[in-house]
């Protein structure tokens, strides 16, 4: 079993100190800072949420307990053989005006977690951050860490300056393709130089905005497929994080409709939006939409060949965590979902055991 | 405990002045883990599972909340302070008395009588 999400979260951002370059250790050490000192430096989004984001079962105290909880509370307890850390905090590297300290900081996160969580645990394999309103810099990082053994994929926050597609992000996606890693986007960096997250302007309520947070990420698909981005780097991957999957099948129908009619407005699109997103994307689970009934979402995922496009992710110790016991999907569907999908993706990661041979069909 | 039924085993959890009000104990009683909450004196005992996804919910906070408004009138008022207990989870909130989910009375925690004897708080389950 493959988790696609796992959030390792530090106690104060004063442990990038060693890790990051020394004209931007000063910046962190003495400058300012958006809470206390030891927060990380980041535009926060307008909305807070009334309880905490995170598990109230879960509140480590040190970095060792970030790590010793985790251990207890998700890789013991329901065994993936992989967890694919994605950070906390330091996504939002992307909601800062300056590019310099921006990407100065992703690398010292890079440098932390492959220095401090990496040899913790043989399960870890890590994203390494990017700051995309720094192109150059993100495809630098890129190149300096990308042949990492355990590092697997390129993560962003999905709230953005412009869409992924845009020509703007070309060196970032020429970088991840030369790599050869999947470009990822996981919810976050919905503040500062990320002005619009929501479009028709700023909802009100965290609950309600938290439903509506995976704008960003629609917009997203409809960018990088219309600027052709799978035909120049045909080997990339786009993975979208914790935004949702229920709206996929429909904003693909739409595309496709429009594409039929409108195809020469972007001669280098050549096959069917769908088809590229067949072939391209894919999608982690949680949350996962709850429905209630059951058939309804399934069809819905079936639209959009769920059991191809769909990779397990916990979330793990957000508020809107999905345990892999208890995921409420086609029980022929989760050898790929939970385990198969995931590996086609992430190369790096060995090979599936034995065919039929999983996990989480035991758990199902 | 004694060779009883299930349904009859008592279960002794602490002194009842190692469990004052506002105060809970997270219990394993033979595998199966029981929140057992003390409000204004009187001892309630829930299953530490939620009906939701099975998450830790004795674990969550104990608080009040904002009652229900009438009319869409936005307003809050704050009330059961101490009576509601929310999901580590997800959050969901619960009555601590009942085990009702505030969003669907339908939707309950598992709850279990909870007796004091000989000074001992004893969970009946
Ligand atoms: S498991 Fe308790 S609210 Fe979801």
């Amino acid at each position: 079993m493959i988790d696609c999400d796992v959030h390792n979260d530090w106690s104060s951002s004063n442990v990038l100190l060693p890790y990051i370059d020394t004209t931007f250790r000063d910046y962190l050490l003495r400058g300012e800072l958006p809470g206390a000192r030891g927060s990380f430096p980041h535009a926060h989004r307008p909305w807070l949420h009334p309880e905490d984001f995170r598990r109230h079962d879960i509140k480590p105290t040190n970095d060792d307990e970030h790590y010793s909880f985790m251990r207890e509370n998700l890789l013991d307890r329901y065994k993936p053989d992989v967890a694919i850390l994605t950070g906390e905090e330091a996504l939002e590297v992307s909601t800062l005006a300056n590019p310099h300290y921006a990407s100065a900081l992703a690398s010292a996160y890079n440098n932390w977690v492959i220095d401090t969580w990496l040899p913790r645990d043989d399960r870890f394999w890590a994203s390494i951050i990017i700051a995309p309103q720094d192109p150059q810099g993100a495809a630098a990082e890129i190149r300096r860490l990308g042949s990492h053994p355990r590092v697997v994929q390129v993560l962003a926050s999905h709230g953005s300056y412009r869409p992924y597609g845009d020509k703007f992000y070309d060196p970032i996606w020429q970088a991840c393709s030369e790599v050869g890693l999947p470009f990822a986007v996981h919810l976050g960096g919905q503040g500062g130089i990320n002005y619009q997250p929501i479009g028709g302007g700023p909802t009100t309520y965290y609950w309600e905005t938290h439903a509506l947070l995976l704008q960003p990420s629609m917009t997203h698909v409809a960018s990088v497929i219309s600027n052709g981005i799978f035909e120049r780097y045909p080997n990339m991957m786009f993975v979208v994080i914790e935004c949702g999957v229920t709206w996929l099948p429909s904003i693909l129908w739409r595309l496709d409709a429009n594409w039929k009619a409108l195809r020469k407005e972007t001669p280098w699109v050549k096959r069917l939006p769908s088809e590229y997103a067949r072939d391209h994307i894919r999608m982690s689970t949680q949350p996962l939409e709850e429905a209630a009934n059951k058939q309804h979402l399934w069809d819905v995922l079936a639209a959009m060949d769920g059991e191809n496009m769909l990779m397990f992710a916990s979330d793990y110790p957000h508020w809107d965590f999905d345990a892999p016991d208890d995921m409420q999907l086609p029980k022929e569907w989760l050898p790929k979902i939970m385990d198969g999908n995931a590996r086609q993706v992430y190369k790096k990661l060995p090979r599936q055991l034995v065919p039929n041979d999983t996990k989480a069909g035991v758990m199902s | 405990m004694s060779a009883m039924t299930d349904k009859r085993k008592h279960y002794a959890i602490c002194k009842a002045a190692d469990l004052p009000p506002g105060q809970r104990i997270i219990a394993d009683l033979d595998g199966r883990s029981v929140g057992v909450f003390n409000v204004n004196g009187e001892y309630h005992a829930l299953h530490n599972r939620c009906p939701h996804a099975a998450g830790t919910l004795c674990m969550g906070p104990v608080t009040g909340t904002t009652l229900p408004t009438e009319h869409g009138a936005r307003e809050f008022v704050y009330g059961s302070e101490g009576h509601i207990l929310r999901c580590a989870w997800h959050g969901w909130e619960f009555e601590i008395e009942t085990g009702k989910c505030l969003i669907d009375a339908k939707v309950r925690a598992k709850t279990f009588k909870v007796s004091v004897e000989n000074d001992q708080v004893v969970v009946h389950i």
